[in-house]
């Protein structure tokens, strides 16, 4: 009973303080709240277009958070989502231009596999040094972005590069390798239902497996995890491996579904939202699904608002930290106990 | 005149007493030591001598003047200086930068050190206090490190020294090395209060002694006035014994569980030689801290085995895992509940699982089967009488007794044949006491080999069959009950005394 009130006390506080915050910031540029907020919601809901665009940045967010949840479910802070959305973008890019001629079936399954692979093996090194060696993997992961990062630099400048364009990107991908469109005209693809079914999937497995069990008793106390009999090990590597493997296919479905080539900044730090989906998802795949659509709905809302009200976006950055925050400080502030 | 006096302390957590009716008497020049088992409520008293705590009454009388000592500064700003059992010293700074922390020292804020080192090295000289003062710390050994942690009360211009339990980290070498110091101390004056159960030491080294027990002082004596037995007697001596078990004849049909010279890798135990049949209950009594736990998870997997062998009915255990061990019966009751047994932000379904997840019972091709695991927990919620009001709340939530009942249902689930009890009823009230003593002798009726690791020797005393004790991570010796044991032969083996009958 009094959880449940000062929840929903301390969920109205931060509405408040987010809402008079965010209504501040548009008055001191200069812009009128009414109208503001109706481009803001316009944008979000305003036509089949803007819902589809909502849906589409979801995608990478979700799949990305998906990961993430997992991660630090385990007790690996999976800080490298954004690298390994790269690795994912790379490893697809690399299979439709060695292979080009392959089937659509076979070409669309060996990139999720690929794009799997990759992500994961970018995440796996970080797992096994700490589940090794107890390096911190908060630092090695951020590490490996800058790498992941600067590796799409270099290949789209050489090996991958369109020699047609003066460009740095790569050429455009066979058309095989594209994810069905689901909404036309809208650019809605099916990476949207990859992402839902793979919330379904990391549900089985978190909360339906002994697997999934078994990870998040390590995650929660790895000393009683050794003396069940629990390798905490295995299953660290296991979730970095399944962490940066869901990124991974976020960076597959932002090129099969979206960009049909790998360019420079293919994500715009949606490795780093995806830290913040997670976060506000309370880790849990149901509600990562409703975040990745508040927050992705965040986004393209703010775009509209500075497009036809000249609010600027950076608005919607301040809103995710003050959000963030908030809810952080609001397990102190008001006693919330949330597993 | 006596230097320090403690009168009536009487101190009480949650109602429950640490001290009562306490005093002390310690003169000038006096090596005062402060004798009692584990819980015996020594160190309450010293905290309250240095201030860390506060009496609920009674009063501190320094040589004839009533003082008030409201926290450690008032303590120092007396002369009274404590070395902590565990030390606190900063590893990364030098011996001198130590012991002048938290000092203004000479030329603040630019500190002259090498002035400073020249004091300390001259006090270390005076008191025979061997250390270089510009040495970092973590470069020294443990028993350097208890001279920092001296020279550090003795710049701080202490007269009266507490100690708590300063042997129990060093090597006899150094347990010489120390007595040495201390002393010397006593020779320029000063008084020392050492914390200890280690009966031998106190008879070599101190004048006087106050034995305390179970909170309360129980005899203050002239060292030359008393012998081994005495103490042991006073310290322990407890009546015999609330026979609550029936004694059963016991038919091996196996071997049980049989350890051979086993020893770990880190050192801290063994060798160890133990034989635990079915049907009996062998306790390892013991001073805490004397290798019990690391010899538990020895048992179980936990800690590796370097040497020796461990067999269950003949079957090799050494190079199994825990998971392999444990799916051959075994059972773990760790003294450390909420670190080593439970999950605590999981509910009590999950807590159960957490052995059981490989079990055919919940397990169908690596899915849970979350009916049968409600099942599993109401039956165990319903045997154990374990009172939560949810099955989904997180057992972070269940009180001390009920989070024991859970591991007890989760641990002894599927008829255990061996279950290793650490401390099972540490922190626990009587009611849940007895339920866990009742769970252990039924266990031994099923014909289980059950290990009882307790510091309480009360509770060794009622259940086992025999008895092991433990003292610095070797079995010295094992009684067989038959009849009364000879409590005050026990009580010597537990403080270390060399091993020998009498009677």
């Amino acid at each position: 009973m009094k959880r449940s009130v000062s929840n929903a006390l301390s969920l109205t506080v931060v509405t408040g303080i987010v809402l008079g915050v965010s209504l501040l910031l548009i008055v001191m540029v200069g812009s009128s709240i009414p109208s503001s907020l109706s481009s803001f919601i316009r944008g979000i809901v305003g036509s089949t277009y803007s819902i589809g665009e909502v849906l589409v940045r979801a995608t990478p967010l979700m799949l990305a958070a998906l990961g993430v949840s997992v991660g630090f479910r385990t007790g690996f802070i999976n800080i490298g989502a954004e690298g390994q959305i790269y690795l994912g973008a790379i490893a697809i890019t690399w299979l439709g231009m060695t292979f080009p001629s392959l089937p659509p079936v076979l070409m669309i399954s060996l990139s999720l596999l690929v794009g799997f692979l990759a992500g994961g093996l970018w995440s796996v090194i970080p797992g096994i040094l700490k589940a090794k060696f107890g390096l911190s993997e908060i630092i090695n992961t951020i590490m490996l972005n800058y790498i992941a990062i600067n590796l799409v630099g270099i290949l789209v400048r050489t090996s991958l590069k369109d020699p047609s364009y003066p460009y740095p990107m790569s050429p455009m991908l066979p058309p095989s390798s594209y994810f069905p469109m689901l909404l036309l005209p809208t650019r809605l693809h099916a990476g949207f239902l990859l992402a839902l079914i793979c919330a379904i999937l990391v549900y089985l497995l978190m909360f339906r497996t002994s697997t999934g069990f078994c990870m998040r008793a390590v995650g929660l106390n790895k000393r009683a995890s050794v003396c069940s009999g629990i390798s905490v090990r295995s299953h660290m590597v296991l979730s970095a491996l399944l962490s940066g493997g869901l990124a991974g296919l976020a960076g597959v479905s932002e090129i099969a579904g979206l960009h049909h080539r790998l360019i420079e900044g293919i994500s715009p730090s949606y490795g780093y939202l995806a830290i913040v989906v997670s976060l506000l998802g309370k880790n849990h795949p149901f509600w990562i699904i409703l975040s990745s659509l508040g927050i992705a709905a965040l986004q393209v809302g703010s775009m509209a608002m500075q497009r036809s009200s000249g609010v600027p976006t950076s608005i919607a950055s301040i809103i995710m930290g003050l959000l963030v925050i908030m809810i952080l400080a609001r397990k102190q502030f008001f006693g919330c106990k949330e597993v | 005149m006596a230097f320090l006096e403690m009168i009536d302390i009487d101190k009480a957590f949650f109602g429950k007493s640490a001290n009562s009716k306490v005093n002390l008497h310690v003169d000038h020049g006096e090596i005062h030591a402060l004798l009692g088992e584990n819980g015996a409520g020594k160190t309450t008293l010293m905290n309250i001598l240095y201030g860390i705590y506060q009496a609920d009454s009674g009063s501190i009388v320094l040589d004839g003047v009533p003082i008030q000592i409201k926290s450690p500064k008032d303590a120092i700003s007396h002369k009274i200086g404590m070395v902590h059992q565990h030390f606190t010293l900063v590893p990364t700074l030098t011996v001198s930068e130590n012991i002048t922390l938290g000092l203004k020292s000479p030329g603040y804020p630019f500190v002259k050190r090498k002035q400073v080192d020249e004091e300390i090295r001259s006090l270390s000289e005076r008191y025979n206090l061997a250390v270089d003062p510009t040495a970092l710390v973590s470069s020294l050994s443990v028993g350097q490190q208890q001279r920092v942690e001296i020279i550090k009360v003795l710049y701080r211009e202490a007269q009266l020294l507490i100690l708590d339990e300063p042997t129990a980290v060093l090597t006899p070498q150094e347990v010489e090395s120390l007595f040495d110091i201390l002393g010397r101390l006593r020779a320029e004056g000063h008084s020392v209060i050492i914390i200890t159960h280690h009966i031998a030491e106190v008879l070599s080294l101190t004048d006087r002694i106050t034995v305390l027990r179970g909170g309360e002082k129980v005899g203050d004596v002239k060292t030359r006035d008393t012998n081994e037995a005495e103490l042991s007697q006073l310290m322990v001596g407890r009546k015999l014994n609330r026979m609550v078990r029936t004694r059963l004849p016991f038919t091996y049909e196996s071997k049980g569980l049989v350890a051979e010279a086993l020893q770990d890798a880190q050192g801290s135990v063994g060798p160890i030689s133990l034989q635990v049949p079915p049907g009996r209950i062998v306790g390892i009594a013991g001073v805490d801290g004397n290798g019990q736990k690391a010899f538990a998870e020895l048992l179980l997997g936990i800690r590796k085995i370097k040497e020796g062998s461990l067999t269950l009915d003949g079957k090799h255990l050494e190079h199994l895992g825990v998971k392999q061990r444990r799916a051959l019966g075994f059972g773990y009751i760790s003294d450390d509940r909420l670190l080593d047994s439970l999950v605590l932000d999981m509910d009590m379904q999950e807590n159960l699982l957490l052995t059981r997840y490989r079990g055919q019972e919940c397990n169908h091709h690596h899915f849970i089967d979350r009916k049968k695991l409600r099942e599993l927990t109401e039956e165990a919620v319903e045997k154990y009488a374990i009172k939560s009001g949810s099955l989904e709340y997180p057992v972070r939530y269940l009180s001390g007794g009920n989070q024991q009942k859970l591991i007890l249902a989760r641990e002894l689930a599927g008829n255990a044949k061996v279950v290793i009890a650490c401390q099972p009823t540490r922190g626990l009230d009587v009611g849940s006491t007895e339920d866990v003593h009742k769970t252990l002798l039924e266990l031994r009726r099923q014909g289980s080999s059950v290990i009882l690791i307790s510091s309480d020797l009360e509770e060794i005393l009622d259940l086992s069959d025999s008895i092991a004790v433990m003292y610095r991570g070797a079995i010295v010796d094992v009684i067989e009950r038959e009849g009364d044991v000879d409590l005050t032969y026990l009580g010597l083996l537990m403080a270390g005394s060399p091993a020998r009958r009498e009677a």
